[in-house]
């Protein structure tokens, strides 16, 4: 045992080793462990937590934005979707109304000039056959008149009648 | 017998005339014989890193400025490699020790490497300002000095046992080192539980000699590297001086980097072994 103390004591002497030296060595080292992890490590761990937590709470919303995203693209999607349909529906019932009234158009229009065409016909008609009744009666006028000349005989109402019929017949036919 | 290996021998370097030994700055006076000029470099190492550590925590933001941004990215890779040795529940309280523990070492290794440290100094004057050999440096690595390595590892070591103790409890931490593994019942059982008995006797001298262990070979290897500078510095004239010891210089701060790293790392290793609840094996990462 004094072998190895003597040997402990050799070994102290020969590197210095002291009391006062290695406590104040010590409470230098705790002095900058003390002043580190108060002032240095606990901030900067919290930093690194707060930063941490900052990127973690992006992701998060990042991860919801894209997933609303793809939501609202859904949903746009299918509001397109609708409005697409919705639109191919108007336009064939525009489509359809319109030709249908373009049918009821053509109808009244066709049935307006059968209307006009037959007002006309008959008007024309009554026009002609009043013409040909003041022809043949201007015809029969001038016939009578002619035959008066002619004859040098006055016409009573009988033969002024009956030439006037002659006349009619003859210019009808 | 064994003690016979032992005999007292010198460890006065062999190459060039670095002590051993921090010098004292007020010999005659005993009260105040701790003032070293390795305390002294330990002191401004300490500003050094009050002094960043302000600056990077000062006025922090969500986007970092530089200081901040480097002194993030050290803590980060720091804690992660804590929390994967010792484990996400340890690493909370054990972190800003390692932490310190690293950066105080680096720190004072590289330190060390500054010209003027080991060369500016007392000595036998040879004219004006100048000596012909620098017997009592002005400036020395803290981690140069055992009394700081020794320091470290004692320190260590109450936190390690501290933590021990509060994480599996005095008996827990007995059955840990001396329970038998395996769940051999019987004779062999009986066996068994006599060889994890030996080998527990064994491991207590193990954890009893860690302090030990750490702070010699970290002195140890900054000592070596500051004698191997200084032997090459001597070397060939002024340029000799200059181009002999400049490959290593790379050398060293690779060295003051892994001892660094190897101090932290087997720390956390012993308080993984210890307060780890399954039945790995002891001291693997030591060995």
């Amino acid at each position: 045992m004094d072998q190895i103390k003597g040997i402990a004591y050799q070994i102290a002497g020969d590197f210095g080793l002291a009391w006062g030296k290695f406590f104040a060595q010590v409470i230098i080292f705790i002095l900058v462990y003390t002043v580190l992890k108060k002032y240095a490590f606990g901030p900067i761990m919290a930093m690194l937590e707060q930063r941490r937590q900052r990127i973690a709470d992006g992701e998060a919303k990042l991860e919801k934005i894209t997933r609303d995203a793809a939501e609202a693209a859904k949903n746009s999607q299918a509001i397109l979707d609708k409005a697409e349909a919705d639109a191919a529906r108007l336009v064939k019932e525009a489509d359809d109304a319109a030709k249908l009234i373009q049918e009821r158009r053509q109808q009244e229009a066709v049935s307006s000039a059968n209307t006009i065409i037959a007002k006309a016909r008959e008007a024309a008609q009554l026009e002609q056959e009043q013409l040909m009744s003041q022809l043949k009666r201007e015809f029969g006028r001038m016939v009578s008149d002619a035959t008066s000349r002619v004859t040098g005989k006055v016409l009573n109402t009988e033969d002024q009648s009956r030439i006037n019929q002659e006349t009619s017949a003859q210019v009808s036919a | 017998m064994l003690l016979n290996f032992l005999q007292p021998t010198s460890f006065s370097p062999l190459l060039a005339n670095v002590h051993s030994y921090a010098s004292e700055f007020l010999k005659e006076s005993s009260n105040l014989a701790f003032l070293t000029n390795s305390l002294l470099v330990a002191g401004v190492v300490v500003g050094l890193i009050l002094w960043f550590a302000i600056k990077a925590t000062k006025n922090m933001t969500l986007i970092p400025h530089k200081a901040q941004n480097f002194f993030e990215l050290v803590v980060e890779f720091l804690y992660g490699q804590v929390e994967s040795i010792v484990g996400a529940k340890i690493a909370p309280r054990v972190f800003p020790l390692l932490a310190t523990i690293f950066i105080y070492i680096l720190v004072s290794n590289w330190f060390g490497l500054l010209p003027g440290v080991g060369t500016i100094g007392w000595g036998e004057g040879t004219g004006f300002m100048s000596v012909k050999e620098v017997h009592d440096p002005l400036l020395r690595a803290p981690t140069a000095d055992l009394n700081m390595t020794f320091g470290l590892s004692v320190s260590m070591f109450l936190v390690w046992l501290y933590i021990t103790i509060k994480e599996v409890g005095v008996w827990g931490f007995i059955v840990h080192t001396f329970g038998a593994k395996g769940g051999l019942k019987g004779i062999m059982g009986a066996m068994v539980a006599l060889v994890f008995l030996f080998v527990g006797v064994i491991e207590v001298f193990s954890i009893i000699f860690r302090p030990v262990t750490l702070s010699f070979r970290l002195f140890g290897n900054v000592l070596a590297g500051e004698n191997v500078l200084h032997t090459m510095s001597g070397m060939g004239g002024f340029i000799g001086s200059v181009l002999a010891p400049f490959p290593f210089y790379f050398m060293e701060l690779l060295v003051g980097l892994l001892q660094a790293i190897v101090f932290t790392l087997l720390s956390a290793v012993y308080i993984q072994l210890s307060t780890s609840h399954d039945d790995h094996g002891h001291e693997d990462a030591h060995h």
